[in-house]
């Protein structure tokens, strides 16, 4: 009889443990404490998330919770290090009592933070999970795919009334963002930048180069070779140097080419609108044929390109470009213009190098193509829409979140230059960074209400960075006269704002958005084969089209036809 | 109503009590199982529900999955890069287990013969080790000894030794279809066949002595005693651990996707990384493509552990199911 009560008891135990766990789990699965976003509005199904108050009509809905996505690119809210966390603690709360006010309630606001480098992934997980946030950051490509579903709403009126409409000076990027019907489901607080072509200037002198002689293809190509070949790290060893780095021969995301603009030149390797709004593969063309050939030449035959560029990702071109063994590095890189610029120097400083850094003005023949270098598509920030026909709460989300963050004044300033007391301050104040190198040690002394950066807390040697809109980048200035003297940034944006055209805006069709893997992979092994395995480029494009041919001519069906 | 009858062993024909009443009998017993049964249906027949998806348009966004028939799967089985992905993950699934195993019990055979116990500790040692390492780790190190830079260790190896003369390039190891195949096998020994002799080693163990003291007093010489001790008594644990592995051949990826590029995906791409690609690496996917093509690989492994199975049953008189 113990026995058989024994058992039993067990087995009740065991089966109630189970089954709370089961429905443990699905909680936690809707209230969203992991890492998939839960808690948050479900799209089209009418509900919002658990902070909202609907008191009727559109306009008087009151906010009290904004569930936040972002990628990498706020800095503010990462929480990897202790530093982040200080940071991110110091952050959210400014921010909340800054919207607060200047909404007249009380409002909070969770963010979530997804893997910068699988950002796309991510998203997609969470939206397959129905795990929807109120407002999230999308690239200009991801946002063209979303847009036809229903999931994000159309802001084009929001935008149109924002308070900060009379303050914007760079229309043009809104309108750019518009779908065929001038319907908006993006807003691009700043320009998407692009790369800006880097030289080591002590490898120019110790060549006997001026870099403002580079003019054309031929003049960049002789300047590599003699990086090769020559002694430009001056240890007195020849051709154990390259001439240019990149990572990938190709990018990952539009606009494909700005890693290697001068060998891409007028080529753009993937779908594209023409001038005469005609849709076409860019990658079955004679400039890609001829940017193959000389990728090849300068890749394959002459090694002027650190064959690691192949397999190389950004971090490994980045570090082997601007380490302290220079045997093997390179003398040029293209990299992303303004806050990468000074990051460049700083490493290269760090590692007791010469820091200066050459900004190569586009050569002819981007010029006489594109007409500069390419500015890609602005990052987004996007509603989810919650699909119950009523605006009121969207509107809320775009006042509360969208139109205060570039309200010229305090909240700007957070989203700018991140939480004041951490990362900036106008208190009065004295510090040194690099205090025990004579060399680069500098002072820094600021009076009571001088806006100044503060040191970074990761590296107090370094003065902090921006948070997530760059003042150099962002379509409408701050207004309170907060200005980041960061001299380096400043010249990298102004260089690359000069020389820059916008890049071509991404395809938007149903295939594409789903199949579009078959084609980077079709085209990614046909730049493998000529290029790293010197194959021939007709070959490589007769299989290119045999491989992905239809599913191209479908994709250009889709996209001309809906013209 | 005629009750049923059934037959005891000692061939005495009973009346069968019905379902519910013997249920109620072994209430206890049903009781014990029925935390196990939640558990399966739970854990690993609910998640299955989601093969319905292979047959839908499953994308993300507020759209329901709609019904798409076998449009998956025709696109599938009409996909050059799919198939080709197939053969790869069997070519290298199947060289890579036969290779690996080959090798464990080759080293598992040689630590066995080892006189040294502290050198047998030493050496188990450090063979072990890469297995704990991750396949991102090994790979950072791989393509640092076979990059083909001026910095590579490998190629400048080669150079010194005079293999590759001066007017010769470096050899770009990962991105040449002849080789990667080979370097892949290469890793993937150096870093599991540690792991894999414990098996083998434990096996080893369990041999009498009294076999080898037998083979001693008939002369047999310590190949001898190897080839016709050692050898036959491992046999039946190299089968078995073959016909276990056999089983797990569709599941590569991790090794994989570290280490291939687009100038070897004809020799290395295999059925994980694309899923991985036609699902990861597009702006919006669709999911049921994926579950239509992990539906296939689940079901080409379903099909070789029956049929290790059935050679089980065939070599050792007994199934692994």
């Amino acid at each position: 009889m113990k026995r058989r009560i024994l058992s039993v008891t067990t087995a009740v135990a065991l089966t109630a443990a189970l089954l709370m766990t089961a429905c443990g789990g699905g909680s936690t699965g809707s209230s969203g404490s992991g890492d998939s976003g839960a808690g948050t509005t479900t799209a089209a199904g009418g509900a919002s998330s658990g902070g909202s108050e609907s008191s009727g009509g559109s306009g008087e809905y009151q906010l009290t919770n904004i569930k936040v996505i972002v990628d990498g690119t706020v800095n503010s809210v990462k929480q990897e290090t202790e530093f982040q966390r200080t940071t991110r603690d110091a952050f959210i709360p400014q921010l909340e009592a800054a919207i607060s006010e200047r909404i007249g309630h009380d409002i909070t606001i969770d963010f979530e933070v997804g893997d910068h480098s699988k950002y796309s992934e991510y998203v997609g997980r969470m939206f397959v999970s129905e795990q929807y946030p109120d407002v999230m950051i999308m690239s200009a490509a991801m946002m063209r795919q979303y847009q036809d579903t229903g999931l994000l709403w159309d802001m084009s009126e929001a935008y149109a009334n924002a308070e900060f409409q009379n303050r914007i000076q760079l229309t043009g990027i809104a309108e750019s963002m518009k779908d065929s019907q001038g319907r908006l489901y993006g807003f691009a607080p700043t320009y998407g930048n692009g790369c800006i072509t880097y030289i080591k200037q002590a490898w120019l002198d110790n060549c006997g180069i001026n870099g403002d002689d580079i003019k054309t293809y031929d003049d960049f190509y002789n300047m590599l070779k003699t990086f090769t070949q020559g002694d430009p790290d001056g240890n007195g060893v020849d051709g154990d140097t390259y001439g240019f780095i990149s990572a990938g021969l190709i990018g990952t995301e539009a606009p494909w080419t700005n890693y290697m603009a001068e060998f891409w030149q007028d080529a753009y390797p993937n779908i594209v609108q023409g001038e005469d709004g005609v849709w076409y593969d860019g990658f079955q063309t004679d400039a890609t044929k001829a940017a193959l050939e000389r990728l090849k030449q300068a890749y394959y035959v002459d090694k002027v390109i650190d064959p690691d560029s192949y397999t190389a990702g950004t971090k490994q071109a980045r570090e082997k470009w601007w380490g302290a063994e220079q045997v093997g590095s390179a003398g040029v890189f293209s990299y992303w213009a303004g806050n990468w610029y000074n990051n460049l120097i700083t490493n290269l400083g760090k590692n007791d190098l010469d820091d200066r850094v050459y900004e190569l003005a586009p050569i002819e023949e981007i010029k006489n193509s594109w007409g500069g270098y390419l500015n890609r598509e602005a990052p987004v920030w996007v509603i989810i829409d919650d699909g119950d026909g009523d605006d009121s709460r969207e509107q809320a989300i775009f006042d509360a979140f969208l139109d205060t963050m570039l309200d010229g004044d305090k909240i700007q300033t957070l989203w700018t230059y991140g939480p004041e007391g951490v990362t900036w301050s106008t208190e009065a104040e004295e510090f040194v960074t690099n205090p025990d190198d004579p060399d680069k040690r500098k002072e820094y002394s600021y009076a009571e209400g001088e806006f100044h950066m503060r040191p970074d807390l990761a590296d107090p040697n370094t003065i902090a960075g921006k948070n997530h809109l760059d003042p150099a980048l962002v379509v409408s200035p701050l207004t309170n006269g907060y200005v980041s003297s960061n001299d380096n940034q400043d010249i990298s944006n102004k260089f690359f704002t000069d020389n820059c055209v916008d890049a071509p805006a991404s395809p938007t069709s149903p295939t594409y958005s789903e199949r579009s893997a078959e084609i980077m992979d079709a085209r990614d092994v046909a730049i493998s084969s000529v290029v790293v395995q010197g194959g021939d480029v007709d070959a490589a494009m007769d299989t290119y089209k045999a491989t992905v041919g239809t599913l191209v001519d479908q994709i250009l069906e889709e996209l001309n036809s809906a013209e | 109503m005629s009750k049923k009858k059934k037959v005891t062993p000692e061939g005495i024909e009973v009346r069968e009590k019905p379902l519910g009443l013997r249920i109620w009998n072994n209430r206890g017993h049903y009781l014990m199982f029925l935390p196990v049964f939640l558990f399966v249906l739970i854990i690993c027949y609910w998640p299955m529900l989601g093969i319905r998806y292979s047959f839908m348009e499953y994308k993300a966004g507020p759209a329901a999955p709609t019904w798409t028939g076998l449009t998956h799967f025709q696109r599938m089985f009409s996909n050059t890069a799919f198939w080709d992905a197939f053969r790869n993950t069997l070519i290298l699934s199947i060289v890579k287990l036969f290779l690996s195993t080959f090798a464990s019990v080759v080293v598992s055979i040689f630590l066995n013969e080892m006189g040294s116990l502290f050198m047998k500790k030493s050496l188990q040692t450090i063979i072990y080790l890469p297995h704990f390492m991750s396949w991102a780790v090994v790979a950072s190190i791989f393509t640092l000894i076979l990059s083909p830079s001026s910095t590579g260790m490998l190629n400048g190896m080669l150079r010194d030794w005079g293999i590759l003369g001066a007017n010769d390039s470096n050899i770009h190891f990962l991105a040449d279809e002849g080789l990667w195949r080979p370097i892949f096998y290469l890793i993937n020994i150096w870093k599991e066949t540690g792991w894999g002799t414990i098996i083998f080693l434990a096996t080893l163990s369990g041999i009498s002595p009294e076999l080898y003291e037998a083979a001693d007093i008939d002369g047999a010489t310590r190949m001898q005693k190897m080839m016709y001790v050692t050898l036959p008594a491992l046999s039946n644990t190299i089968i078995t651990v073959l016909i276990l592995n056999l089983a797990k051949v569709m599941n590569l990826f991790e090794s994989v996707f570290v280490l291939y590029n687009p100038a070897v995906y004809s020799v290395s791409d295999v059925i994980g990384t694309y899923i991985y690609r036609q699902t990861f690496t597009v702006a919006r996917p669709d999911y049921g493509y994926s579950t239509a093509v992990g539906l296939f690989r689940s079901l080409v492994g379903c099909i070789l552990v029956l049929i290790c199975n059935h050679a089980s049953k065939k070599v050792r008189g007994r199934g692994i199911v």
